[in-house]
């Protein structure tokens, strides 16, 4: 039954009703530019830099690899961005089903509590896509420059929506456990920022320990999307935490139940 | 159509709801009395299929909810003491979306809105946002999405909470036209409605049962006493301050007039007891107690009239729904 279809297109439209989603859509946009600007200018600082040594010297010590230089940068920014505001768009969206009273609506009609999930997690994802698109004609600025390549673009925005997907699930679980949409948001900042800066402790720690520190880092599994590199391992990495997330979610809305209310 | 046995549930010690086994045919309207706590609502909960019981079985339109979930959803609708609603939709854009979730196929849905939202006179605000509505517009929306899919059977608790008088007849018409073609549980706090409305009450407290039967059986079989009321007028203005100023003369015997009235009323074949009071208007108040199934209305009425005085009203009185409800609550014990 494709119920999770007709919730994600509600859930979709409510987010567009309320100013959450223009809110949203505009901060990323504005502050994704921002980023992208000054990368662009850092670069051509640096290029031009590196003109002027190899007309003196002969050579030159900076790399101009403009795809690495500013796309992967930009897109790392993006990521913590897009964490930055992921866990105000998912802190509702079990929470608020609960005190409306709908959640009881929901199951007590034919949808199999999967499919609530799956909807609600179809609607938010769509959310996280929507606020991707006005980044896009950024590379078109880029193209006019000269070099830039494609298979990273594509590769970045793929990170980004594996790194979306988790986070929209891990805030749809989190949002299930709790009462209340701001815990329910501090929780969810809680657990992504950890996966997140779990990765900056890797450099100081024993080589027995810098492996595993990686292997459960967001910035590490996105950083290689980042750079192009497009491995099996990565997808798996943020899918798991798609499946842990809605499991989750699907447990904790049948306990739910139980409780007298 | 609804059958249901054993039905228990249980939140750690406290039983809220304790062995009910009872069976709603189809079209039947059923009412669900009870003090608050009683455990009405935690038994809509568990028929809709929302609450999973502690022990029982539930079976609707001959669908086990436990092994058929989605089967019976299906065929309920059903109306939750807070409506459940989207506050941003509109009412129109709510209801389809109900009707898409209760699997409502797509080309009749834009038809079994309307219906709904003809049948519950939303249509004036139709295409306003629920979050502007007033209390009484929400509750029927809440009311409409139950029947939208046009379910046989509907789950309403409180169905008539928020709406002013009119409205209250209004929907109180709304489901007296759903039975026969639609099974009715419905819950209320309002008693009077449940006795227009339903062929069948059950009272509940503490979670059992306390009586089930038609309102009409249930008076009957409670009442412990058959009641006539009678006005008599004072003879005349003069009649009557008189006899008032000897009623209330500071003597301690009564009045002859309120004494004839008792000792006449109480020589009625039947009458078991007669209880005379003097208004301050001069009008003479006396109730007369008989049987229960002994009915002395006409033989009072025709004493009154022999005597000569003026009979102003003259009534029987049941004992009320309230009444029987307030008795079978208070005294704890269930009775079947």
């Amino acid at each position: 039954m494709r119920h999770a279809l007709s919730i994600a297109r509600r859930e979709l439209k409510s987010y567009f009703i309320s100013p959450i989603a223009y809110i949203a859509v505009t901060v990323f946009a504005f502050v994704s530019g921002f980023f992208f600007s000054t990368m662009l200018v850092a670069y051509v600082q640096q290029a031009s830099l590196a003109d002027q040594q190899l007309q003196k010297i002969g050579r030159s010590d900076f790399q101009l690899d403009v795809p690495t230089a500013v796309l992967g940068e930009f897109f790392r920014n993006e990521a913590f961005i897009l964490l930055l505001v992921l866990p105000l768009l998912t802190m509702g969206l079990i929470t608020d089903e609960r005190r409306k009273g709908t959640l009881e609506l929901l199951l007590t009609s034919p949808v199999r509590s999967a499919e609530l999930v799956a909807g609600k997690f179809l609607g938010a994802l769509g959310l996280v896509a929507v606020m991707l698109l006005p980044t896009l004609p950024f590379y078109y600025f880029l193209a006019q420059g000269g070099d830039w390549e494609p298979g990273l673009v594509v590769s970045g925005y793929l990170g980004m929506l594996l790194l979306g997907a988790a986070g929209v699930a891990i805030g749809l679980g989190i949002s299930s456990l709790c009462e209340n949409p701001l815990i329910s948001a501090f929780g969810t900042y809680g657990i992504l920022f950890t996966f997140y800066f779990i990765g900056t402790s890797a450099p100081l720690a024993r080589t027995i320990w810098v492996d595993f520190i990686n292997f459960l880092s967001f910035d590490y599994h996105y950083g290689n999307f980042a750079r192009g590199v497009l491995a099996v391992r990565d997808v798996v990495y943020f899918a798991t935490f798609v499946t842990l997330g809605l499991f989750l979610t699907q447990r904790s809305i049948e306990s739910i139940r139980y409780k007298r209310s | 159509m609804i059958s249901v046995s054993q039905l228990t549930k249980r939140y750690g010690r406290h039983t809220a709801v304790d062995n009910l086994t009872f069976d709603v045919g189809k079209g039947e309207v059923l009412g669900f009395l009870g003090p608050n706590g009683a455990g009405k609502t935690t038994t809509m909960r568990m028929l809709t299929g929302y609450l999973p019981p502690s022990k029982g079985r539930i079976k609707v339109d001959g669908f086990d909810l436990y092994e058929r979930p989605i089967d019976c959803k299906r065929r309920i609708g059903y109306l939750p003491e807070n409506p459940p609603l989207y506050p941003d939709m509109t009412v129109r854009k709510f209801l389809e979306f109900v009707a898409e979730i209760k699997d409502v196929p797509a080309r009749g849905r834009a038809d079994a809105v309307q219906r709904a939202i003809a049948r519950t006179r939303l249509e004036e605000v139709a295409g306003k946002r629920i979050a502007k509505l007033s209390k009484g517009y929400r509750q029927r929306v809440g009311l409409a999405q139950a029947i939208v899919h046009d379910p046989p059977v509907l789950i309403l608790d409180e169905p008539t909470s928020s709406l002013d008088p009119k409205q209250r007849v209004e929907v109180r018409d709304l489901i007296a036209g759903l039975r026969g073609s639609h099974t009715v549980i419905l819950s209320t706090h309002i008693l009077s409605e449940v006795s227009t409305i339903a062929d069948r009450v059950f009272i509940l407290n503490r979670g059992k049962v306390m009586a089930v039967d038609s309102p009409a059986n249930l008076g009957l079989r409670l009442r412990a006493r058959e009641l006539v009321k009678v006005e008599i007028a004072a003879r005349t203005p003069e009649d009557g301050a008189e006899a008032l100023s000897r009623d209330t003369g500071g003597e301690a015997k009564a009045s002859p007039c309120i004494e004839q009235v008792k000792a006449a009323l109480a020589q009625v074949p039947g009458a078991l007891r007669v209880d005379v009071e003097r208004q301050e208007s001069g009008t003479v108040h006396a109730q007369v107690e008989s049987a229960v199934g002994h009915d002395i209305r006409a033989e009072v009425a025709d004493l009154v009239i022999a005597r000569g005085w003026r009979l102003l009203s003259l009534g029987g009185e049941s004992l009320s729904l309230e009444e029987i409800f307030l008795k079978l609550t208070d005294e704890g014990e269930p009775r079947a």
